[in-house]
């Protein structure tokens, strides 16, 4: 029950870029395009990932005192690694993100799953975590880079950094529309049965 | 706990260290190639006359300006008779963070072919408009020898010059505009140093 919570909080009920709203820095400024985000999407869920696991590998080892200095020397080597790995297989790909790669390490997403969750589970959960959080991060970003290149094309304002935040606005605005419309829908499965279960019992009287 | 931090930075440090040295030959080898790409675009007017040599190692006198790298590096470009243009790399160290890595394809009056910014951390939105992949200012070099302009109107706006200065971010163009004077007008005095003997 708890992994499919994990997942479904990750990837829909507390999306880190549709709820949560974390690492917005990142989601506006390099979702011009498709490459860029699926490029950055990648190294991020690879320090998520990452980060959630050794930090829930090291947590009986550090105590309050030390705690968060040691998780930000994991992050920041995580993404020194990233960086480094984009370079060496994607040079093209590390000159157009820019400053942006390295700045994986100031995104909260990481910093913040590390503190409200892999500090106090167990391994698996917490690189499960990493992998629902991050991926659900990805798909954002990379939704955002896929309708703000398609929109481009006709329209410059798309491409433009207002261009983000209206894009982001209308996937936000879409994904409460669809929530509030699942909601409404799990409330009316519960009161049929709860009306089946009224009749039910009513025929037997 | 002192102790236990420390460790965990030798650790991060460690694992850093290992990543860092298994990537570097394919990091310099992945560069070389961007550059060569660059090279290619920079140069392209020429490229229909000549052709690219090897880069040939130049020493330079102390009084060459700090954009120059010691020893330079000229890639000269060739046709059957000789050197018709070359490309040089060249810096600014005085961007708003870290240094500016600059490229140039002079033709044989000296006349500017080709300008980019091939490597810098500048702000993104303000400083990184140098880069191609923003705007094309860094283009509008373009067919300009040091000569064309008076001395005074080789930099930004702002300063009294020619060119556009980002509205906010001054610092990153003038540091290439500052460069490219510097640069320009030493091998303007001194065109014997890009002659490249082949």
């Amino acid at each position: 029950m708890k992994v499919v919570t994990l997942w479904l909080d990750g990837l829909w009920d507390r999306n880190p870029g549709l709820i949560q709203l974390l690492g917005l820095c990142p989601l506006l400024a390099v979702s011009n395009t498709l490459e860029n985000a699926i490029g950055l999407g990648l190294a991020t869920l690879f320090v998520l990932v990452l980060s959630n696991a050794s930090v829930s590998l090291i947590r009986h080892l550090v105590d309050d005192a030390i705690r968060l200095p040691v998780f930000v020397l994991v992050i920041a080597a995580l993404t020194t690694c990233a960086e480094l790995l984009v370079q060496a297989f994607d040079y093209p790909l590390y000159q157009s993100l820019g400053i942006f790669l390295p700045l994986i390490v100031t995104n909260c997403l990481i910093l913040g799953r590390a503190e409200a969750l892999a500090r106090r589970e167990p391994f698996v959960i917490s690189t499960m975590d990493g992998l629902a959080q991050g991926l659900g991060f990805f798909l954002v970003l990379v939704s955002l880079g896929a309708l703000r290149e398609w929109a481009s094309e006709t329209l410059i304002l798309a491409a433009l950094p207002p261009g983000a935040f209206i894009a982001l606005g209308l996937l936000v605005a879409l994904h409460q529309a669809i929530q509030s419309k699942l909601k409404h829908l799990r409330a009316k499965v519960i009161a049929d049965t709860k009306d089946r279960r009224v009749r039910t019992t009513g025929d037997i009287s | 706990m002192t102790l236990r931090l420390a460790a965990f930075g030798l650790i991060t440090s460690l694992f850093v260290g290992v990543i860092y040295v298994i990537t570097k030959p394919l990091i310099i080898e992945a560069k070389e190639e961007a550059r060569i790409a660059q090279l290619y675009a920079l140069a392209k007017p020429l490229l229909s006359k000549g052709a690219i040599q090897t880069p040939v190692r130049k020493e330079l006198p102390s009084s060459a300006p700090t954009s120059l790298e010691r020893p330079l590096m000229i890639t000269p470009i060739t046709d059957s008779n000789g050197q018709i243009g070359s490309v040089i790399p060249f810096r600014s160290t005085e961007g708003y963070s870290g240094t500016i890595q600059l490229l140039i394809a002079l033709d044989q009056d000296q006349r500017i072919v080709g300008l980019r910014a091939i490597d810098h951390k500048e702000t993104p939105g303000l400083g990184d408009k140098i880069d191609t992949r923003k705007t094309d200012w860094i283009l509008s070099f373009n067919g300009l020898s040091y000569e064309d302009l008076s001395p005074n109107d080789w930099a930004v706006d702002k300063d009294g010059g020619r060119f556009d200065s980002f509205t906010g971010a001054t610092i990153t163009p003038r540091a290439v505009v500052n460069a490219l004077r510097d640069t320009l007008s030493y091998f303007n005095a001194n065109p014997e140093l890009l002659e490249v003997s082949l």
